[in-house]
């Protein structure tokens, strides 16, 4: 079982972004998967944690996620939030970011970086004045991980969005996924 | 023949949505609240998009959504809604009124505690204070299930033998917000299983027109009280024979439909539980399997009617249960214990039952927390 921890502001698609990624995994990979969003006082701009689970065989754990293989993180002052040491070291962190956080450097750990607020920004990805970094941001987990494929991601994206809403949602998970770098840290 | 399905991604209250797009209702009467408010929005949108051909009756208040149903179910169609918490007690009235007066009402209701304190969370307060409302009341354990069971209860309620309402339960966002796999059937192929309402339970005819919550005396009282507690067991077959149908139709069951057994026939521990806890309470058995325990599973499906039999017969054969509840009837213990350990004194089996109160106000269990409530409960066999 491959376990995701996502850590986002509210308003920024964090949630939605989640589901997709699991219905990627379930439609189009052919893995089961979960995705479960984590309720609270959801305000915009406040942090909301959401849990993607991907597995061969069916899910029967419904808890969240508390030692997580991947740990995605769309906002960069919310990096801290997270405590890094309960995510897999074999694993990846990805993160919205025009370089190498500095809470990361020498840590040894694989970080794959990419600057989504500018990709989502230059492709007009705004909403009531939140940049959405949602898909931009499952590029680059593409990227890092590898659990779902870049193409099986885009089906997923087009499926969600539908035809009018989707060009912009895969152009920026594609721009991600080529622009994200993945290093040690 | 198993029919052909269509693998989807969605949520647990999705999930409950298309079950009741596909049975076709005639009149959905419904009033929002979280974490059920996603069934019963998507319910309209079908409505409104004309691919649910249905009267949906927007109403200002559950008791008030509940009484639309009655009413609609007086009239001999199929009625659904749907509720949580706050929302079911103000429903409380109507709830015991279309259980005794025998509708053949479904109602999911997405498992949320009660206030105070104030609370989106799950736990099975909400509908095991109605366990005496008259309701057929069936614990799911993840989404796949959810769809299942609300096609399920259809069949169950609408039956002219059993004439009762159906609460399929699914705890709060860990199902009802949650996405994941649902092998969907086709919308004929769910319609087909449940069939048309055609032979109605009760239907109003306004040629013979006749009196509805007269006075009655207690001979008359009594007779329609015995009448639900028989049409209460032949639900049990019912249940069991769904589960069947549901098998050959549809290629999956839940155990026996009341209960449903992982692990060995025998065990040393026997983890006993509903809704999702019992569901990851699988893993812990293989987990505690892994270390050399033997522990394996009982999860209560179908908690009214009471599945005493299939519960005894298990049990009778184990050393020990370990009954975890996600509610507490306050003044005695977990509404699941105390129910199993009746049925195990009237059935005089001596298997010793511990029980813990695990989950309230949507407390995390995942299935290390249930590994370490086995072994104490190991340590401690009698």
């Amino acid at each position: 079982m491959i376990e995701v921890i996502q850590i986002s502001r509210g308003g920024s698609g964090g949630v939605t972004g989640a589901k997709i990624l699991a219905e990627a995994a379930i439609m189009y990979e052919g893995l089961y998967a979960q995705a479960i969003p984590k309720y609270g006082s959801e305000r915009r701009g406040a942090m909301v944690q959401a849990y993607v689970r991907f597995d061969n065989k069916p899910i029967r754990i419904h808890s969240p996620v508390y030692e997580a293989n991947h740990a995605l993180i769309l906002d960069l002052s919310l990096l801290d939030r997270i405590d890094i040491n309960s995510v897999d070291k074999e694993g990846v962190i990805i993160v919205n970011s025009k370089k190498i956080p500095e809470s990361l450097k020498g840590s040894g750990r694989k970080v794959a970086y990419v600057d989504a607020t500018r990709i989502s920004q230059e492709l007009g990805l705004i909403l009531s004045g939140f940049t959405l970094v949602n898909m931009t941001m499952l590029g680059a987990f593409v990227k890092g991980t590898n659990v779902v494929s870049i193409d099986n991601l885009e089906k997923a994206i087009v499926s969600f969005w539908g035809e009018k809403r989707a060009p912009k949602n895969v152009a920026a998970a594609l721009q991600a996924y080529e622009e994200t770098k993945v290093v040690i840290a | 023949m198993v029919v052909k399905h269509n693998k989807k991604s969605m949520t647990g209250n999705d999930a409950a949505s298309y079950a009741a797009l596909f049975a076709k209702p005639k009149v959905v009467s419904a009033y929002p609240i979280t974490p059920q408010t996603t069934i019963i929005e998507k319910l309209s949108q079908y409505v409104d998009e004309g691919k649910l051909d249905a009267e949906f009756i927007i109403v200002e208040s559950e008791h008030s959504a509940l009484a639309g149903c009655m009413g609609a179910a007086w009239s001999g169609v199929r009625t659904f809604t749907a509720t949580s918490s706050q929302g079911l007690l103000y429903m409380a009235e109507n709830v015991f009124w279309s259980g005794y007066g025998r509708l053949p009402i479904v109602m999911p209701v997405v498992n949320r505690c009660l206030a105070p304190g104030w609370s989106i969370y799950q736990d099975l307060q909400d509908s095991m204070a109605f366990r005496d409302a008259g309701w057929i009341q069936i614990y799911t354990k993840n989404n796949q299930e959810v769809f299942d069971t609300v096609l399920q209860a259809f069949r169950i309620s609408e039956d002219k033998s059993i004439a009762l309402p159906s609460m399929p339960c699914l705890d709060g966002f860990v199902i009802s917000h949650t996405t994941a796999q649902v092998d969907l059937p086709s919308a004929e192929d769910s319609f087909n299983f449940v069939g048309e309402y055609s032979d109605p339970v009760i239907e109003v005819d306004t040629e013979k027109p006749w009196i509805f919550g007269g006075l009655v005396g207690p001979e008359k009282f009594i007779k329609d009280r015995t009448d639900l507690m028989e049409a209460m067991e032949r639900a049990k077959k019912k249940i069991v024979d769904m589960n069947k149908e549901l098998g050959e139709y549809f290629g999956r069951t839940y155990g026996n439909g009341l209960i449903e057994i992982y692990g060995d026939d025998v065990a040393d521990l026997t983890i006993v539980s509903m809704g999702t806890i019992a569901d990851e309470a699988q893993d812990a058995v293989d987990k505690l399997k892994e270390e050399g325990l033997s522990v394996n599973e009982m999860r209560v499906r179908t908690f009214r009617p009471f599945p005493e039999e299939d519960i005894v017969e298990f049990a009778k054969k184990n050393h020990k249960l370990l009954v975890i509840d996600r509610s507490v009837s306050f003044g005695h213990a977990g509404q699941l214990r105390i129910e199993i350990e009746a049925v195990l004194h009237r059935n005089k089996v001596d298997t010793s039952v511990e029980g813990r109160i695990m989950g309230l106000g949507g407390e995390d269990v995942p299935y290390t927390k249930i590994v370490a409530a086995a072994k104490e409960a190991l340590r401690s066999r009698m």
